[in-house]
């Protein structure tokens, strides 16, 4: 037999807390489950056993999408990458967001898959981080000590590495209130549909009245540990209208801080080559979304 | 640690005894002997697995049994009603798509649930919600055809 009988414990607690708690008293070998699309494919490969399973699946909190009367949109770990592709609160710049998501696996994936579990596993080459960078979310975490809010960036450390602590949960996704003159994009290469990405570019913009830049923030995907937010690019896109000489030089120094590895997707020395043009293309993309050719 | 289950399959409620990392696929082939459902890859990839959990199409092979109590599961044994072949499942055979079979049952659930959305789908649409059923016989241009034909005669 493939999964044989484990000394795995099973819980499905209905609040946050309940969660929390059923992961302290298991000490270090429990792990939550959310949508299992990458736990449960470990544990078929016997490469984790864990000691309880606490699954957060029941806690309705967790499943809600919510738009907040400040403008910011709170996204429950327990959303599906479906629901956030189609999410009707993702507007203007936070379609960064629903624009990873659209991209995520594959259909039958995107409707297990979900937010919370896709940042904790923090996979170098998956879409969520660097689109929560570009739209300078925060991540709300529940542990033994109550909660906390941490920005995005923050969150992300490296190689599967993350700012939880052992014990704590991911509780939700917050965006920011954006203006209606912004926008969000987000451009993955893979080698075919429902793959990782060999890269990725998520860009959030904002503009004033003559089409200059007034804000900006950038980040790159799979072409390190985690995503890559390249300030130095954002400062100099600020303040131009996107010129294609602008975009050059500023795709130079975004290639400049990347740190590629070598592996089955593709050379670090190709991953490099196609940032540039990612990023042309998330450029290109955006302002045809925002004045639709004549 | 085994401990009871009790799942709705096809219709039919079952109680079943299995560990908390028991996959659905498991339990669907080996207790509720149901193996129209296949084991490819075991890891979320391959799509042979695939079935129906509320409507939505997902794999059985990372879904956990425990996981998933009081949700409607439907296979491809459950799929026809009343005896009937659905729609999709006429044209897969009218389009003669199934070479192995290994692929057929998640690329039918998959796309009986995708023409339920989208009943006049462009080839490109089939394409892309196939994406995540792999097919390694058929070369994937007589599925694609079975679910244009599936939509064309108006059925899911
Ligand atoms: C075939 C396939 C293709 C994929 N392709 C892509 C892709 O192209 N891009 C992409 O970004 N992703 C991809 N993924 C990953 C997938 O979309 C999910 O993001 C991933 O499975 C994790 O989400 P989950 O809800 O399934 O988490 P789970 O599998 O339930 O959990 C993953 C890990 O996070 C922990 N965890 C879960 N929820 C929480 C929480 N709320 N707080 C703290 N820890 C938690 C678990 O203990 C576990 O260690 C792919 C997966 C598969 C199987
Ligand atoms: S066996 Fe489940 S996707 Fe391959
Ligand atoms: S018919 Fe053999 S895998 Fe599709």
């Amino acid at each position: 037999m493939l999964t044989s009988m484990t000394k795995t414990d099973f819980q499905k607690p209905k609040t946050v807390e309940e969660a929390v708690t059923l992961l302290k008293e298991a000490g270090d070998d429990a792990r939550p489950i959310s949508g299992g699309a990458t736990l449960v494919a470990l544990m078929n490969a016997r490469l984790v056993q864990p000691s309880r399973l606490v699954s957060l699946s029941a806690i309705d909190e967790l499943t809600q999408c919510t738009y907040q009367s400040d403008g910011s949109v709170r996204i429950g770990a327990m959303r599906r990458h479906r629901q956030t592709a189609f999410e009707s609160n993702l507007k203007a710049a936070h379609q960064v967001v629903s624009g990873a998501a659209s991209q995520i696996a594959n259909p039958p994936v995107r409707n297990m898959g979900t937010i919370g579990g896709s940042i904790s596993f923090a996979d170098p080459a998956a879409d969520y981080p660097p689109s929560l960078v570009a739209a300078n979310a925060e991540i709300e975490i529940a542990g033994p000590e109550g909660r906390r809010r941490i920005p995005a960036e923050e969150f992300f450390l490296g190689w599967y590495e993350t700012a939880l602590e052992p014990g704590e949960i991911v509780t939700a996704v917050i965006l920011p209130p954006v203006s209606e003159s912004s926008v969000g994009q987000y451009e993955k290469l893979c080698r075919i549909a429902g793959d990782f990405a060999l890269a990725s570019v998520a860009v959030t913009i904002d503009f004033n009245a003559s089409n200059t830049v007034t804000s900006l923030r950038l980040a790159v995907g799979g072409c390190g540990g985690g995503p890559i937010r390249v300030e130095a690019a954002e400062q100099a896109l600020i303040g131009t209208k996107l010129e294609l000489d602008a975009v050059v030089d500023a795709a130079e120094l975004v290639v400049a801080e990347l740190d590629p590895i070598d592996d089955v997707r593709g050379s670090a020395e190709y991953r490099l080559k196609v940032v540039p043009r990612l990023l042309q293309r998330a450029f290109n993309n955006l302002v045809e979304t925002r004045e639709p050719a004549q | 640690m085994s401990q009871p289950v009790t799942l709705t399959v096809n219709g039919k409620t079952s109680d079943v005894s299995c560990g908390a990392t028991t996959t659905l696929l498991t339990v669907l082939r080996d207790t509720l002997a149901l193996t129209g459902s296949k084991r490819g890859c075991n890891q979320g990839v391959c799509g042979a697995c695939t079935v129906l959990v509320d409507g939505a199409p997902m794999r059985s092979c990372l879904t956990l049994a425990a996981n998933i109590e009081g949700q409607n599961i439907t296979t491809i044994e459950g799929l026809p009603e009343g005896g009937d072949l659905k729609p999709i499942q006429q044209a897969i055979i009218d389009s003669d798509a199934v070479q192995c079979g290994f692929c057929t049952s998640g690329m039918i659930l998959t796309a009986h649930e995708f023409l339920q959305r989208n009943s006049n789908p462009s080839i490109d649409e089939i394409r892309t919600a196939l994406s995540g059923n792999i097919c390694r016989c058929s070369g994937y241009r007589k599925i694609v055809d079975a679910v244009a034909l599936a939509a064309s005669r108006g059925g899911a």
